[in-house]
């Protein structure tokens, strides 16, 4: 978002493209889960193996994120619109989309154990509405980076929000081989 | 301009007697401050509060209320037992432990008290509650499945649920 | 692209070293407080403690006196930093071997809140405590002994009075890496981008982020290079080994190395995310440093001499320095010109700025020797409990 125009017009495009892929993300999941089955019985290994992919894919993206940012303009440029990813405005959006779906697709115990809770329920729109439900409650986390609009940008935040961007990609990307390999990193 | 000069001086002035009140004063009040907050350190370290405690004759076992992690925290979810006194204990411990206080109990946990108190513990504990992780020979793996010694008590660390 | 040099050393030329009676009558006021910190007979009955309280009380004063004498700050001050830094890893080992015989911290330390604390958490426990007043530290809060509460007390009050001073003055880590770059005549590398000053920033912001995420001090368990002098979590499996593997190789790389190579403070300027922190506190610091513009020939020389690359072309020619400016006085000893000065906010720029110098000193020598030189009392102590 530090990497993105100011203002809160903007803001609010990516911040609601970032959640609306997110919950996408949380439906899929139920949907998938709960016509497969998977919920109940989905063992400790494959699940890591799946978190790990996820968190690669994760990585990937940030890092290319952060890459392709380097050609954002603090100040107006010959453009009118600002250059993200690829040439396009609708291209910033896909990327927050994407980091969007991506993390709603966090397989983390408290979010496959909402899972299994919701194929208890009666019926997929049951379990539906239960994730729904815990899409909001989870988003209310976003809220207070909506004033991250405020924040002026110059070459220093750019640089520090580029900067961040790949340390918590090499963070994933950590996490993701680690599980991959076949250890559970959390917890200890 | 003479004003802000003269509120610099005493701001520089009041910054030298704020250092010389450090030890005194500033320190302790700052600290009773962030105290006063309220605030708690992670349950996922400390273990929870004890709710309550269950008499075995020379020995009780402290059941704390069982730490859930917060949404977007990984740790798993589990319950705290405190076997206390250590010296009390028999050299090997089997007991069936109510851990939701509803009269029946839901856990069997085994360990031997070794003599040496920085010998490695090692627990077996059996689910007869499908709410209780079953373990075995477990050590120090993670901060939700453990057993340590902490002082005068062994610490039994049982994740809840299966994701 | 920014030069390491080593021209800050010698006095201002020309300046003649104030009198020895009215330095004497200057630094009056820390010998005083000096013998008030430490010859406190109740505080130790050990007499090798009363010992190397007294050599610390006389080691600080005599810098002090120094300071008053050559009109410089930046040696005398590096001398007490240095010594810091050598000693706070020698005194806190020491307390470790003896506790608990080892410098990995057990499992059953964190669990019964015995892990001591340490300021650099201070800024990733602020949002995780705001939204759900959890701390993510394995501590005690009212512990009287590295108690979470007693810590960020005396962070809060050093902080009001130094702003980022304390990163000149009271951090214990810094002296380390400010000892290596004194080691070299020249540096090697003297080519420096400065982006690389955005790094501390960035690891300020992943390290915020990713501690609300996840729950934990993420910097502590993954980051931290002082974990090589410090304390680590004891490692049982692969993920603890390749945490210590990393802590011992930032150690390695920001602390010895490159300070070595570069003649800076390569931890403090390229990565740390508290001195980052820290540095939005020089907004509220009463006491900064200022550019005479009418002064300033643009020789760049402050900028070369300071360590910790708070100074930009862009910025001399506004007169001032960077948000992340130390107050080590390394700049205003290097300027030929005096047209770097001390100086107090809201008063005019190089009108008397001894006397913010001094009024500055007076209120972090009174911390330092409150703080960092207790610290290396205790690390005279455990050297003298050992070899006597």
């Amino acid at each position: 978002m530090l990497t993105e125009r100011k203002g809160l017009r903007p803001h609010l495009r990516y911040l609601s493209a970032f959640l609306g892929a997110r919950l996408l993300g949380y439906l899929l999941f139920a949907v998938v889960a709960w016509e497969l089955g998977l919920l109940a019985s989905m063992l400790p290994l494959p699940r890591l193996l799946l978190m790990g992919a996820v968190y690669l894919l994760l990585a990937g993206i940030l890092l290319w994120y952060a890459y392709a940012a380097r050609r954002s303009c603090a100040q107006p440029c010959a453009e009118s619109k600002l250059v993200s990813i690829g040439e396009k405005k609708s291209r910033s959006l896909a990327g927050a989309a994407a980091l969007g779906f991506l993390t709603g697709l966090n397989l983390c115990p408290p979010f496959v154990a909402a899972g299994i809770r919701a194929a208890q329920l009666g019926s997929m729109a049951a379990a539906l509405l239960f994730f729904a439900a815990f899409f909001l409650g989870t988003s209310v986390w976003f809220v207070p980076f909506l004033t991250l609009g405020c924040i002026a940008r110059n070459q220093a935040v750019l640089t520090v929000a580029r900067m961040a961007m790949v340390l918590i990609a090499l963070y994933y990307l950590a996490l993701g081989i680690a599980m991959l390999l076949g250890k559970n990193a959390y917890g200890y | 301009m003479k004003l802000r000069a003269t509120l610099g001086y005493t701001a520089a002035v009041l910054t030298v007697l704020a250092a010389l009140l450090t030890p005194f004063l500033l320190m302790g009040l700052f600290s009773k401050g962030v105290i006063a907050l309220g605030l708690h350190v992670d349950e996922v370290y400390s273990g929870g509060p004890k709710v309550r405690s269950i008499p075995m004759g020379a020995y009780a076992i402290d059941v704390h209320r069982p730490v859930s992690p917060h949404l977007l925290q990984s740790a798993r979810p589990f319950v705290q037992l405190d076997w206390t006194p250590v010296s009390a204990l028999p050299p090997r411990v089997s007991d069936l432990v109510d851990v939701d206080g509803d009269g029946q109990p839901d856990i069997r946990v085994s360990f031997d008290v070794p003599g040496d108190p920085k010998a490695p513990l090692r627990v077996d504990v059996d689910s007869l509650n499908p709410r209780y992780e079953a373990m075995r020979n477990a050590g120090k793996e993670k901060y939700s499945r453990l057993i340590v010694r902490v002082d005068n008590a062994i610490l039994v660390r049982v994740p809840q649920g299966k994701p | 692209m920014l030069m390491a040099t080593n021209a800050y050393l010698a006095p201002h030329a020309g300046d003649p070293p104030r009198s020895i009676l009215r330095s004497l009558l200057l630094t009056l006021p820390i010998l005083l407080w000096s013998l008030l910190m430490f010859a406190n007979p109740s505080a130790r009955a050990d007499r090798l403690s009363h010992i190397a309280g007294a050599v610390t009380a006389l080691f600080m004063t005599v810098l002090f006196f120094q300071m008053m004498r050559t009109r410089s700050t930046y040696r005398w001050r590096r001398i007490f930093f240095v010594s810091l830094g050598l000693l706070f890893p020698i005194g806190f080992i020491h307390n470790l071997l003896v506790m608990r015989g080892s410098m990995g911290i057990p499992v059953e330390e964190m669990i019964a809140g015995r892990t001591p604390f340490c300021f650099m958490p201070i800024p990733f426990l602020i949002l995780p405590a705001a939204f759900t007043k959890t701390l993510v530290f394995p501590g005690s809060i009212a512990s009287a002994n590295h108690g979470i509460a007693s810590m960020i007390g005396l962070w809060l009050a050093l902080t009001l009075v130094m702003g980022k001073g304390w990163c000149s003055y009271a951090c214990f880590f810094g002296g380390i890496e400010e000892g290596m770059a004194a080691i070299p005549r020249r540096a090697k590398i003297r080519n420096i981008d400065p982006r690389w000053r955005y790094l501390p920033w960035a690891v300020l912001l992943a390290m915020v982020l990713l501690s609300m995420a996840l729950f934990e001090s993420v910097y502590c368990t993954w980051l931290c290079p002082f974990k090589a002098v410090t304390e680590y979590i004891a490692a049982r499996n692969l993920l603890g080994l390749v945490q210590n593997i990393i802590f011992i190789l930032l150690f390695a790389g920001l602390v010895i190395v490159l300070p070595l190579l570069t003649k800076k403070r390569t931890q403090c300027a390229f990565f740390c995310p508290f001195g980052a922190f820290q540095s939005i506190f020089n907004k509220i610091s009463i006491f900064e440093m200022k550019i005479d513009k009418d002064r300033c020939h643009s020789c760049l020389l402050c900028q070369n001499a300071c360590p910790n690359l708070s100074l930009s072309k862009e910025s001399i020619a506004r007169g001032e320095t960077l948000l992340s400016c130390m107050k080590c006085g390394a700049c205003v000893d290097a300027c030929p010109q005096h047209a770097i000065v001390w100086h107090i906010k809201g008063t005019e720029v190089a009108v008397k700025p001894e006397r913010a110098r001094l009024l500055f000193l007076y209120a972090a020598w009174a911390m330092a020797v409150m703080f960092g030189g207790s610290i290396i009392a205790q690390g005279l102590a455990a050297i003298l409990h050992f070899v006597i």
